[in-house]
């Protein structure tokens, strides 16, 4: 991560460049919006030169025409910017959360993010918004650039001292501001930061709520979740009370600016060479420009800020090209969404052999992980890994199927090197110790974008030992599964992973410890349903149970993250210690 | 002139607000004063400033004495500083109280939704709790910290302007009013279309990140199953129901701009109708005419800014009714008066218990009516104190239920549960959740210390006691490699599933429970680490009354009763003994299978 971060300017630009036409659009909308106000200085010019030199010409209801037709010109701007400007700004902060997504989604599975979800949310929630947001008010920037250069010339026409006399100082806060902005920065990030920590925090909170209860823990959990939020307010209080000054010296500049104008004006008010027509032309355009110069400068920090979004965005990223945030994707926001093309199964995803070389993972920092793994999985093998906690199980088995990213070593499929995206269905599926489901209903779970085919469906939940649980949903395959399933049982999860699993009928098919949520019995029905089938069937299981290890072909023994010893279980109960300990261990 | 501050027929749950704002203002009332004092003077110098302008005007215009006009100017700045000091010094009582207000309402609606029963928490994802917790909250911290104080602020303006204005003559004084009046009443209308859109706009977002989150938990999931393609699927069907709420929200929210500045060109219009004639009659000064175009000016001002504020509202009104609607959404489970349980082994007894999961909590109207299904039917027993219960059955036979009742997450529908004779129902829920504890299969660690995950946060745990647990659990040495120890974070990724549940029991080991509940605890574990634990479940359980749920038979051998479930009835129950020496049990059929896997 040693790059540089792109430029906020680079991400803004490619933004403009991606809808052109629709940014021209809105870029005419919000010119009129901004500049039909120099209309309403000049109307009032006209109105009290009108009255202070001629009174009684003064034809009162062209005037207050004049005023409602200008009024109704901005109004329909305002309505055409908005239509433009909604659709415009919605798909940039969209194409950034997808590209997010998507490339997490890429990401090694069990390592897919290097915060906690709470965190990476929030990131998802806010940073793309901030890029919204600045994008958006590149159209006020370029309006307010005209309005400021047609505003400077009338003044200047009408008075060139005061015109310079007042507007230098304006210049003056604008750089000021510039250089108090960076120390905004640093607050913003702070109270960025806090509030990540804040809704961190609610996440697990909200997630271990049955641990918490429980525990009886409610009480505590609060006040560590209060001192999260003390400290949270500590943060923004700093951070608006910072703002608030910059705002108040813009304030000043719009009053010390007029009272200047009074100031100078003074003799030439005196003389009649100053007119109150002009005075208000002044007072108008000064409060607008100084509005001008106070959003420049709120532009400026909220520039810096985005910077920090885009930082925390290409965070997520974790050292992949920094250019996938921003690639270009159709965004479309109405019509149908096209159907998922099924990955076909060709010739080369029928598995011969599976060789596993030199496999290597190591965790930061710790000694644990899993060094020079060698194995190989022939057809219609069943391959038994086993071991104590933490001798890396897990580890051997996400490392290969590349949810980690192993540091060492290879797969080849049929001698042929595959990449983790090779390793899913339809040559591997994988059912893990946890395993997630999501929000909606069974069907939609087991088949997560499948085409719906109802012999499969119900060979796969045949398969899994799931029939029985459906025959008891009131809805079968339409049962809605609340958040993160917990409708269901540990067991009724497991299984319906595993049918998740074997409906995309895939080569290879991968356990972690599936049986730690099923009961021997249930657990013997799955190794026969699995085997009955279809002897082609390749397995690759983490177990200690015995009808598994009684099965399989081969046993593989870890220690530490190294194999010990491979074998059939006979063979390793004479040969190995670690394998007896294992067997053995129920009968102390 | 009362009006004007609250528009008859406007629906803002104004109550509601002030309900709201007194429970969290009351503890700051200093800040509250110091503020509104800052805002009273801030408003006083606004409407002091014109009228120096005008006095310039008309000395300039009778040609008066240059210094004059000089010393005006002088008072014209010093008097415009002095406002912007006042300010700032209003926007920081406000901010804190806003944040203090809201951080308050924060922790007490998350305490709320931690005390809820888990049929609660079974129909939202975590994301969406974040969302109703801390995104709703902080649009109140928009209403807390800038809109009651600068909304008082404007709408003092607003009165300051008008009644200076009669002063000057009453017929502007009258002109203005009306137009104040009916243009506040404009805006309210507008405001009201609005609130509907604002609160779909929040559901939308909250769904849509809930979204977000399970797939961001589910990372492994989606990869291993391919479904990567599917889930990007789903991401655009979301945003294409999505989108069409921001429009109509967005566009609502400028048909207000619209709305605003075709009643400040009325404004102006009117200014000018009602000025122009005076003058021309001779009636005021050409400083006064001035003067009037300057007020309406400075009208617009508290105009706009209630128009922003309203707007603000319009969120602000969407998170208040729901953050009422979540304060008013309590827990089915009622607080009893209270029972005088001993610190020792409790007798545990369910009399003729019936129990189904209820689906009335529904966040999304399509989902499927309300059903119950019957979990457990007429289960009566009785566990003396100190004994151990032994719960067989398939997955899905209604174990988890059984122990969950007795945690008292949920009320059992027919029958009752009792503690030493005492229902659970007359007992405090902390009191039923400190003498019965649950050791699950799934751990539920935070991202903190060992030292907190272990002690739950609860400082007064001393680390002997902490160390002691470890080590009964053979996890010192493991602990003891660790780079900061009891200080180390932990997190899943660092973490087997095996030592996570090691780490559950030591829970226990830190607490004191009567009961104790097994919950295929041990599922995870290797059988050698298992038999490691055998030990320190031993020491556990001595003293105390457990019901251990197992698939493995060997994991509940120690129980003196046993009690197997089919589909959530009493299959058979009785003592260990008995029931293993009599053939012919379920108990004893299922003891020889598993003694059959054992030695084959």
């Amino acid at each position: 991560m040693s790059s540089k971060p792109m430029s906020t300017w680079h991400v803004i630009r490619t933004m403009i460049w991606q809808q052109g036409a629709l940014y021209a659009l809105n870029t005419l909308m919000w010119g009129l919006v901004f500049t039909i106000p120099l209309l309403e200085g000049l109307i009032a010019k006209l109105f009290f030169d009108t009255l202070e030199k001629r009174p009684l010409e003064l034809n009162i209801t062209s005037i207050i025409a004049l005023v409602m037709v200008v009024a109704v010109a901005r109004a329909l701007s305002i309505v055409g910017g908005m239509a433009a400007d909604i659709p415009w700004r919605f798909r940039i902060s969209a194409l950034l959360r997808r590209n997010l997504l998507a490339h997490i989604l890429e990401r090694p599975g069990a390592r897919a993010l290097p915060v906690s979800v709470g965190e990476a949310i929030s990131t998802l929630r806010d940073d793309p918004g901030m890029v919204e947001e600045i994008s958006d008010w590149t159209l006020d920037v370029s309006s307010r650039v005209v309005f400021l250069v047609v505003a400077l010339i009338i003044l200047f026409s009408i008075n060139s001292r005061i015109t310079l006399l007042v507007f230098v100082p304006l210049a003056i806060v604008m750089s000021l501001t510039y250089f108090y902005g960076s120390k905004l920065e640093k607050l913003r990030e702070q109270s960025r930061e806090s509030t990540a920590k804040v809704t961190g925090a609610l996440g697990e909170m909200f997630g271990a709520v049955q641990g918490i209860q429980v525990a009886g823990a409610e009480a505590r959990v609060m006040a560590h979740f209060k001192r999260l939020g003390d400290a949270r307010r500590a943060a923004l209080l700093r951070d608006s009370v910072q703002t608030q000054v910059l705002n108040a010296i813009y304030g000043n500049v719009v009053q010390f600016g007029t009272g200047f104008i009074l100031l100078l004006a003074a003799s030439g008010m005196r003389e009649k060479t100053f007119t109150i027509g002009d005075f208000a032309v002044f007072a108008s355009y000064l409060e607008r420009v100084a509005h001008t110069t106070e959003f420049f400068g709120h532009f400026m920090s909220t520039m810096r800020q985005t910077g920090v979004s885009i930082k925390r965005m290409i965070e997520l990223l974790q050292g992949a090209n920094q250019n996938k945030l921003i690639e270009p994707h159709q965004i479309p926001l109405s019509g149908s969404t096209p159907d998922l093309e099924p990955r076909v199964k060709t010739e080369s995803d029928t598995l011969q052999h599976l060789e596993i070389r030199d496999l290597g993972f190591e965790f930061e920092g710790g000694t644990r992980g899993i060094k020079n793994i060698n194995l190989t999985l022939e057809r219609g093998s069943f391959t038994v890994i086993t071991g104590r906690i933490g001798s890396g199980k897990t580890t051997l088995l996400r490392a290969m199927l590349g949810l980690l990213e192993p540091q060492t070593g290879s797969v080849l499929w049929n001698g042929v090197c595959a990449s983790a995206r090779d390793l899913i269905p339809p040559r591997v599926a994988y059912t893990s110790q946890v395993p997630v489901l999501f929000s909606g209903t069974l069907r939609d779970n087991i088949l997560l974008g499948l085409p719906d085919d109802p012999k499969k469906l119900e060979q796969a939940v045949k398969n899994a030992v799931l029939e029985q649980d459906l025959l008891g949903f009131e809805f079968g395959f339409e049962t809605k599964i609340g958040s993160r399933g917990v409708k269901l049982s540990g067991g009724q999860v497991s299984r319906t992973a595993a049918a998740r699993m074997f409906v995309r009928e895939p080569e290879l098919l991968v356990f972690d410890d599936l049986s730690s949520a099923l009961d021997v019995n249930t657990e013997s029905q799955l190794w026969d349903r699995v085997f009955e089938h279809s002897s082609e069937t390749t397995c690759l299981v983490v177990s200690h149970r015995k009808p598994a290890l009684k099965r399989a072909d081969k046993i593989v023994v870890l220690e530490n993250g190294c194999i010990t010893a491979v074998g059939k279980l006979e063979e390793l109960l004479k040969t190995s210690g670690e394998m007896r300990r294992l067997w053995s261990g129920e009968l102390e | 002139m009362n009006t004007v501050v609250k528009p008859p027929r406007v629906q803002i749950p104004v109550r509601q607000y002030f309900g709201l704002l007194e429970e969290y203002l009351k503890p700051q009332r200093a800040s509250v004063i110091l503020m509104a004092v800052c805002l009273l003077f801030s408003v006083g110098l606004q409407l002091l400033n014109p009228q120096i302008v005008r006095f310039f005007m008309d000395t300039a215009q009778k040609g008066g004495a240059q210094s004059e006009l000089v010393k005006a100017s002088a008072v014209f700045i010093g008097a415009s500083f002095f406002q912007q000091v006042l300010n700032v010094a209003a926007t920081y009582f406000s901010t804190r109280v806003g944040w203090t207000a809201t951080n308050a309402l924060r922790a007490n609606l998350a305490e709320h939704c931690l005390k809820l029963d888990l049929s609660f928490h079974k129909a939202r994802t975590p994301g969406e709790l974040i969302e109703r917790v801390d995104g709703d909250v902080s649009t109140l911290a928009a209403f807390f910290s800038n809109l009651s104080i600068h909304l008082g602020g404007n709408v003092l303006l607003l009165l300051g302007v008008l009644v200076v204005m009669t002063l000057e003559d009453w017929r502007i004084g009258a002109s203005l009013s009306v137009f104040s009046i009916l243009a506040m009443l404009v805006l309210a209308r507008v405001r009201n279309l609005g609130t509907p859109y604002w609160k779909a706009v929040r559901e939308q977002n909250a769904t849509f990140f809930g979204f977000i989150g399970e797939q961001l938990s589910g990372t492994e999931d989606i990869r291993s199953s391919g479904a990567t393609q599917y889930v990007m699927r789903s991401f655009f069907e979301r945003l294409k129901t999505w989108y069409p709420v921001v429009w109509r929200s967005n566009m609502l929210g400028g048909s207000m701009w619209v709305v605003f500045e075709i009643l400040m060109a009325f404004g102006t219009a009117l200014a000018f109708g009602v000025a122009a004639p005076l003058y021309q009659n001779k009636v005021i000064s050409l400083g006064t005419v001035y003067l009037i175009y300057q007020y309406t000016r400075l009208l617009a001002e508290p105009l706009d800014q209630i128009r922003n504020q309203l707007q603000e509202l319009q969120r602000a009104d969407a998170g208040i009714s729901r953050v009422t609607e979540l304060l008013a959404t309590s827990s089915k489970l009622i607080d009893g008066q209270g029972a005088n349980w001993s610190e020792r082994a409790l007798e545990v007894e369910f009399r003729g218990v019936h129990f189904g999961y209820e689906d009335d909590v529904k966040p999304d109207p399509s989902e499927q009516p309300e059903h119950l299904e019957k979990v457990l039917e007429n289960i009566s027993f009785k566990l003396e104190a100190g004994k151990v219960l032994g719960l067989l059955g398939r997955t899905g036979s209604g174990k988890t239920t059984l122990a969950r009742l007795l945690m008292r997450f949920y009320d059992p529908q027919h029958g009752e549960i009792r503690l030493n004779g005492i229902p659970l129902t007359s007992a405090k829920l902390d009191q039923v959740r400190s003498r019965v504890t649950l050791v699950t299969q799934n751990v539920e660690l935070f991202q903190a210390s060992i030292r907190e995950n272990l002690s739950f946060f609860d400082p007064s745990v001393s680390d002997t006691r902490i160390w002691a647990a470890l080590e009964e659990l053979g996890l010192h040495d493991w602990v003891r490699r660790l780079p900061r120890q009891l200080d180390a974070e932990l997190s899943s990724a660092n973490l087997s599933a095996g030592e996570a549940q090691l780490l559950a029991f030591t829970r226990v080991f830190l607490r004191n429970p009567s009961v104790i509940i097994l919950d295929e605890a041990s599922s995870r574990l290797d059988p050698a680490t298992e038999a490691l634990l055998e030990r320190a479940v031993t020491k556990l359980l001595t003293g105390r009354t457990a019901i251990i749920i197992a698939h493995r038979l060997q994991t509940i051998l120690r129980s003196d009763k046993i009690l197997i479930l089919e589909d959530g009835k009493m299959l058979e129950y009785g003592s260990t003994k008995i029931l293993g020496n009599d053939p012919n049990s379920r108990f004893a059929q299922l003891r020889r299978t598993g003694l059959e896997e054992v030695l084959a």
